[in-house]
């Protein structure tokens, strides 16, 4: 005997093509949203920087290229005094050669005698955010007092940065509005698929008695249980994908990404499935309803 | 008096309805009748005179083109898609290609309007197999419609159609594929039913169920509706017709 709810439905291929469409979708969807993540996470992460820091160098050769051996030291005194006494600066302090060559290491080796190279000496400056010293200003000082210094902000090159993260982000977004839209019409190709093949029974229970809302629901609630399995299928397949990503960019990029998802961005992960499920079944509700309304 | 009278005036009302199916002629003309409830009636008439397209406006499959139609008291012209589904539930059809689902067993079949109506599935098992017994298909409970045979198909249609014991019960020629014991037997179940209140329109072309049980006949003739007294053979309806043609020229 069937159960109570499963008389509307004969067996048809959109049973069982509907939810390894949801399947792939979701994979597609939660590996897209889940890489759109950890660039938003990445954005945010320079964008923190950017306005917490900037950069002084000195630089130890003059314009002839004759190494600046006696200078250099009386330099980076007076800008750190200079910078000291800036309002919105919070601390200044020139990186040793162990800093230096841990940050050169991924271009020059970690084998290679950073005095040896031709590169300035830096000084890491922190700054208020939310009272940030006026830059300009900093600037002449610097000019007028030490003027091998250099103030690198980072505000050129991070701005072209998180420009392009910005439309890679939108992109995402697009992609994501294209998937759902991609759901949403074959939800209802399939749904009328599916009403054309249960034509009879439709007009029969139709002619029994049954209110458009109740056959309705059942083809909506049909929809949301097969989108709702195909997509959690979909999101799991997707996450080692991702770990993948996060493990390889780790490695590759030391601390330039963001390779974390937060609590609430994991909870956003899984509620893909269910949102899917949730557009599924307004989906078929609206195209049987249309259905029904123009039919019988 | 049944119950239903004291309840309703008329079960339907036809005032001037007539019928045409799209960029078609008129397939119903000038059409007036009701029937009270608890009242037993053929509709007879040749292959083709309208009967199912009468049956169709009285179970709202379609709607008259022309006139006024009630339905249980209310004008079907102005009534929502809830209301009119609420009134399909208070009535049984009988359809001579039986529309049976396939992909159900008899038993699921029959249960269908119990299950629409959200009957517990205690009670719609106690009443279907009461009443597939009643109409010796005990056996044949869990057979799918391919695998019975025409008659058998026939009277699963019928149990289907009486099964929520509707107020109005329409069936077309439910006696064309069994034999005249179990057409009769099949006529005291639609009586049964009439006798607890149910209205019942039986379209057949069975002269001989018609002479046996004595209804008042709809008469259906290219359209036209005439209601004859028990008992009219259709010689006798011919007759008239003829006579009735010969004074209006």
């Amino acid at each position: 005997m069937r159960r109570k709810n499963e008389f509307l439905f004969t067996k048809d291929s959109t049973r069982f093509y509907f939810p390894w469409i949801c399947w792939l979708m979701l994979f597609i969807a939660t590996f897209i949203c889940g890489t759109g993540i950890l660039i938003y996470n990445s954005l945010a992460d320079w964008q923190r920087g950017v306005s917490e820091s900037l950069t002084v160098q000195i630089n130890t050769y003059d314009s002839e290229g004759r190494y600046r051996e006696d200078q250099i030291t009386a330099d980076i005194e007076k800008a750190l005094s200079i910078l000291r006494t800036t309002p919105g600066v919070i601390g200044a302090s020139v990186l040793t050669d162990e800093q230096m060559s841990d940050l050169m290491a991924p271009w020059v080796g970690a084998d290679v005698t950073i005095t040896s190279l031709p590169i300035p000496k830096l000084i890491d400056v922190a700054v208020d955010s939310k009272h940030p010293p006026f830059l300009e200003q900093l600037k002449r000082d610097l000019a007028a007092h030490v003027p091998e210094a250099t103030m690198d902000s980072h505000r050129i090159w991070l701005t072209e940065l998180i420009k392009l993260s910005q439309h890679i982000l939108k992109l995402i977004f697009f992609i994501l509005g294209l998937l759902a839209l991609t759901i949403a019409f074959t939800v209802s190709y399939t749904t009328r698929a599916t009403l054309k093949i249960h034509e009879s029974v439709i007009k029969l229970v139709h002619m029994m008695g049954a209110k458009d809302f109740y056959i309705t629901n059942h083809y909506a609630w049909h929809n949301f249980k097969y989108a709702l399995t195909g997509g959690v299928l979909g999101t799991i397949c997707a996450v080692p994908m991702l770990w993948i990503i996060i493990l390889f960019f780790q490695d590759a990029s030391a601390s330039i990404f963001q390779m974390q998802f937060s609590v609430c961005q994991w909870i956003l992960l899984a509620s893909l499935p269910v949102l899917i499920a949730l557009l599924a079944f307004i989906t078929t509700f609206k195209t049987v309803l249309s259905y029904l309304r123009r039919f019988l | 008096m049944t119950s239903n009278e004291a309840l309703s005036p008329v079960i339907a009302e036809f005032n001037g309805v007539s019928f045409r199916y799209k960029g078609n002629t008129d397939v119903l003309k000038d059409i007036h009748f009701s029937l009270a409830p608890g009242s037993f009636h053929f509709m007879t008439g040749e292959s083709g005179a309208g009967k199912t397209s009468l049956l169709g406006l009285l179970y709202l499959d379609h709607l008259p083109t022309k006139g006024r139609m009630r339905l249980f008291g209310q004008t079907v012209d102005s009534l929502s898609r809830s209301a009119k589904a609420m009134i399909r539930r208070q009535i049984g059809v009988v359809f001579q290609d039986y529309r049976l689902l396939e992909h159900l067993t008899a038993f699921d079949n029959v249960a269908l309007p119990l299950r629409l109506i959200g009957e517990k599935e205690s009670e719609i098992r106690r009443h279907v197999s009461e009443l597939l017994t009643w109409v010796g298909l005990e056996k044949q409970m869990r057979a799918y419609p391919q695998e019975l045979s025409g008659g058998e198909q026939q009277r699963i249609a019928i149990a289907r159609a009486v099964i929520h014991k509707p107020s109005l019960l329409l069936a077309d020629e439910p006696t064309g594929n069994v034999d005249d014991a179990m057409a009769k037997r099949l006529l005291h179940l639609f009586l049964e039913l009439n006798k607890l209140g149910t209205t019942v329109v039986v379209a057949t072309h069975n002269i001989e169920l018609v002479r046996t049980f004595k209804f008042p006949q709809l008469h259906l003739n290219h359209g036209k509706l005439e209601l004859l007294p028990p008992n009219s053979s259709y010689a006798e309806v011919a007759t008239r017709l003829l006579n009735k043609g010969n004074k209006d020229a």
